[in-house]
């Protein structure tokens, strides 16, 4: 199975933090946040399509987003726009600083299928493993 | 139909204060000198909202909710207090009087934010000054792990890349802007030039800068990517400019070194300061996180990640930061004010969340309220409350109300104080 090794970098978006004030349960939300970019020469490699689902994951976690090609990602760095889908793959160790690693993080980038989890599947999944 | 001027946008840390808003009978329906961002935060304020106080999914009236969430509060062993970046300083120093009273960790999101920078500034001090002096009198200007463009989008129009100020009268012309950035973002366009750096490659940079700063010859051909010339051509220019800013981001706080890439800065500002003027100042995210910090600090006399469970403030960032106090499961009740840490927290962090009973006071739904046991939708400061907020450069700025909340629908300060009515009246009566 095709599979890329990535430096992960999560971050802010204009329309991510538009979309945060329309609402988090809005479609406009899901759009901006439950995606991965990455670089066209990545994508092809993994012979993704605009749009087309992909599953990153780290030790931490994983999660099935949308691809989205960035002319401004050198191949091998790939960024997640802050939100609960990034959440998954993240870490939650500080190293006493009270910050999680956020940024420069090693993650697997693999072509998935279907769609995305909804928010509220987010929600159920924290459910159900808190348990 | 009233058009008030001078509003304050509550999002960012520019807390810009020129917008208009036109209101016709108590609805929003223009906005002008707005972002994006402030756009959709003024228009889109009423779409999505919590519509009733709630416990355990079932509506309830506002004092029934309250008192749940009293209850809850008042009989936990270590309850988390958290968010609060996104409210006004009144609802802060009432949240920090909350903390105390029940003897919990209070925290706010510069955790997950500039925290790291707390540290570093804690520990070796910082050069800073406000937006307006750096308007009015810088000639370099670098932005370093942050990108103004997705996150401070008036950030470079307002005060720091196009206006004339006094000693700046050709605006943009008479500024040279540097963007350090791992990837290139619309700043590479918008910038004099532009250095791509290899992730995690901050503090080595930094310090090779503040080598060639002195004029120590740097001995490798590149240093995180960056060729020595360019570093040696930047380091020129900074000692050679009337007065240099750094504006630095998350990609300093979150990257490997965390407050240590600060430290470096920090240093390089100190050694430039022997040649000319130089500042530096963090990007702040949340419109008053700024405000979270002072007031908590004011206090406590820190300014997160603060804990009273012995009675009096103790303040160990890695321990009583909300993430480590999650992660570990310590948490047994958590009272989260403006923030959404369920959506905001690494899964391992927010799993917790799921096994406590959570009191939240916002104001639409999300991941927190979805998890929450007792929800309070409250009045938006900056758009249905007043309230004071401290700008990225420390100054505080009045937010003005614009529309009337729905009937019933209070601001955090008010919630806050009847849950703190509440907590005492429960401890006095056991």
């Amino acid at each position: 199975m095709k599979q890329i090794e990535v430096v992960l970098i999560s971050g802010r978006t204009a329309e991510q933090g538009a979309s945060l004030e329309v609402g988090k349960t809005s479609e406009r939300y899901f759009n901006s946040v439950a995606v991965v970019e990455l670089s066209a020469a990545d994508a092809d490699a993994l012979g993704l399509g605009e749009g087309d689902p992909v599953e990153v994951s780290t030790p931490h976690g994983s999660v099935v987003v949308r691809s989205r090609r960035s002319e401004g990602l050198d191949p091998g760095l790939a960024f997640f726009p802050y939100g609960p889908w990034a959440n998954q793959v993240f870490g939650a160790h500080t190293g006493g600083t009270g910050m999680p690693p956020f940024k420069g993080v090693k993650a697997t980038l693999r072509p998935a299928k279907g769609e995305p989890p909804t928010l509220r599947e987010l929600v159920e999944a924290l459910r159900r493993e808190s348990r | 139909m009233t058009v008030i001027r001078d509003v304050v946008c509550p999002f960012c840390g520019c807390l810009c204060d020129d917008l208009e808003v036109t209101v016709e009978g108590n609805k929003i329906v223009k906005t002008r000198n707005t972002c994006a961002i402030s756009s959709a935060k003024y228009m889109h304020h009423e779409e999505n909202r919590i519509t009733a106080p709630s416990v355990d999914g079932r509506e309830v009236p506002l004092d029934e909710a309250v008192e749940a969430a009293a209850e809850i509060l008042a009989s936990a062993r270590r309850p988390l207090v958290y968010g609060l970046s996104s409210t006004e300083c009144g609802a802060i120093a009432k949240a920090v009087e909350l903390a105390e009273l029940v003897g919990g960790v209070v925290d706010n999101t510069a955790s997950v934010c500039h925290g790291p920078t707390i540290l570093a500034l804690q520990a070796v001090g910082e050069s800073k000054c406000t937006l307006g002096e750096v308007k009015n009198r810088a000639d370099l200007v670098i932005f370093w792990g942050c990108n103004p463009t997705e996150a401070h989008l008036r950030h470079l129009i307002r005060y720091s890349g196009m206006p004339k100020g006094l000693y700046t009268p050709e605006g943009r012309k008479g500024r040279y802007i540097v963007a350090v950035d791992v990837r290139e973002t619309r700043m590479k366009r918008l910038a004099d030039q532009f250095l791509k750096i290899e992730p995690n490659g901050d503090f080595e940079l930094l310090s090779a800068l503040r080598a060639a700063v002195r004029e120590v010859k740097v001995q490798a051909e590149t240093v995180a990517g960056v060729p020595r010339e360019q570093i040696e051509a930047l380091a020129e220019r900074m000692k050679r400019v009337k007065m240099g800013v750094i504006f630095f981001g998350l990609g300093l706080t979150q990257s490997d070194g965390r407050h240590m890439n600060i430290d470096a800065a920090v240093g390089l500002v100190a050694d430039l300061n022997h040649h000319t003027k130089f500042v530096l100042t963090p990007m702040r995210g949340h419109y008053n996180v700024a405000g979270a910090n002072t007031v908590t600090a004011w206090q406590t006399g820190y300014p997160y990640a603060v804990d009273f469970s012995r009675g009096y403030p103790r303040y160990n960032p890695g321990e009583y930061t909300a993430v480590d106090l999650l992660a570990r499961g310590e948490a047994d009740a958590a009272l989260i004010v403006a923030s959404d840490p369920a959506a905001h927290f690494p899964a391992d962090a927010a799993r917790h969340l799921a096994r406590i009973p959570v009191v939240t006071l916002d104001q639409k739904v999300n991941m927190t309220t979805m998890l929450s046991k007792v929800v309070i939708p409250v009045a938006t400061a900056g758009v249905e409350a007043e309230g004071t907020a401290y700008r990225m450069d420390g100054v505080p700025i009045r937010l003005r109300k614009v529309v009337e909340p729905s009937d019933g629908v209070l601001p955090d300060a008010e919630v806050l104080q009847m849950i703190i009515d509440r907590v005492r009246a429960l401890k006095e009566g056991a």
